[in-house]
């Protein structure tokens, strides 16, 4: 099965985004915020990230940077965020991102792109067999 | 073995520390291009009462992030309406990092922020709206709740409306029902809403 880190500060966020990959199948584990998540990496690899740009502590964009520098195998991460600037999505892809969603962020949207950032289709349903 | 500290680095960060009494030695301090002077100058500034102008010049060109740290720390422990006015622009910047000290900045300082909440909820940028709103989470002051329904009853950005619904949950009661579900006819094609909204009416008893 697919695993996915959410990290975002809202809980709302985070349940919701859970609600919807855990119903295609994916495996969900949750971070409040870019410290916690290089901790969660730091314990297990995932296959995508789902990363909210705007928390305390440390940003989406600074989990990213420590992530992209790490030596391990890296995968794919979307960001999510509420400024829909050119500005906000050039630094997201400089810092490391594939792709930049602006909130709200549909289901069926969602899972598109992550099925195809994953190299799946969507009746793999999350699972890799 | 022990690491040795450089001499000249110790001997430098002594001397600005002595200059740091003197409010016009320390506000040249802030111009300074060794950090570490800027960093002593910031911290020692909180004790001026007359530093906040200085030290929000300072914030909007300081490119050393623990620099701005020490400020946006003295900003808030010096709390006045300029602090609080030079903690408010930077909402509208474009370094999250900024932003988001900012925010955690202002959340420590309810009595001063609260008279500029009304006018950055209404504020023309969605994002600063957007800001605002967080900064409500952790205000701890009483209007927070009636701030809360203003906004998801009268903010047309579906965003400010998602960031304060998430926040409505956690710190609203049942006077925020009837602004919930009018939220969730006005915004009926977003899921999110509809998801937030319910999960907010789950929470405070009123659905």
């Amino acid at each position: 099965m697919k695993r996915i880190l959410v990290i975002d500060d809202a809980a709302t966020v985070r349940l919701y985004h859970r609600g919807i990959l855990e119903s295609a199948g994916f495996e969900v584990t949750e971070a409040v915020n870019g410290i916690e998540a290089l901790e969660r990496v730091a314990e297990a690899p995932f296959d995508l990230y789902l990363v909210d740009v705007n928390m305390p502590k440390l940003d989406g964009y600074g989990f990213l940077r420590e992530l992209r520098a790490k030596d391990l195998p890296q995968a794919p991460a979307i960001m999510v965020s509420t400024e829909a600037g050119a500005n906000d999505q050039k630094l997201a892809y400089l810092t490391g991102a594939n792709l930049y969603l602006v909130k709200p962020v549909r289901p069926g949207r969602l899972l598109s792109h992550v099925h195809t950032l994953l190299g799946m289709t969507p009746s793999s349903e999350g699972r890799t067999s | 073995m022990g690491l040795k500290k450089p001499q000249q680095t110790s001997a430098s960060s002594s001397d600005e520390r002595r200059q740091s009494r003197d409010l016009p030695g320390l506000l040249a301090a802030l111009g300074d291009p060794d950090p570490m002077a800027r960093r002593w100058a910031a911290r020692d500034l909180a004790e001026h009462a007359d530093a906040s102008g200085g030290l929000v010049e300072r914030l909007r060109v300081e490119t050393e992030p623990s620099v701005t740290q020490v400020i946006l720390t003295s900003l808030t422990r010096l709390g006045d309406e300029i602090a609080v006015a030079g903690l408010t622009d930077c909402l509208r910047s474009e370094d999250a990092m900024l932003r988001n000290a900012a925010i955690e900045a202002m959340k420590q300082l309810p009595d001063e922020v609260a008279p500029l909440m009304g006018q950055l909820l209404e504020d023309p940028d969605p994002d600063v709206r957007i800001f605002a709103v967080d900064v409500l989470e952790s205000l701890r002051h009483p209007r927070v709740e009636d701030w809360l329904i203003r906004v998801i009853t009268e903010d047309a950005h579906v965003n400010v409306c998602a960031t304060a619904v998430d926040l409505l949950g956690e710190v609203g009661s049942e006077r925020a029902t009837l602004a919930l579900k009018d939220l969730k006819s006005r915004f009926a094609d977003e899921p999110y809403i509809q998801f937030a909204a319910d999960l907010a009416l789950k929470r405070i008893g009123g659905d």
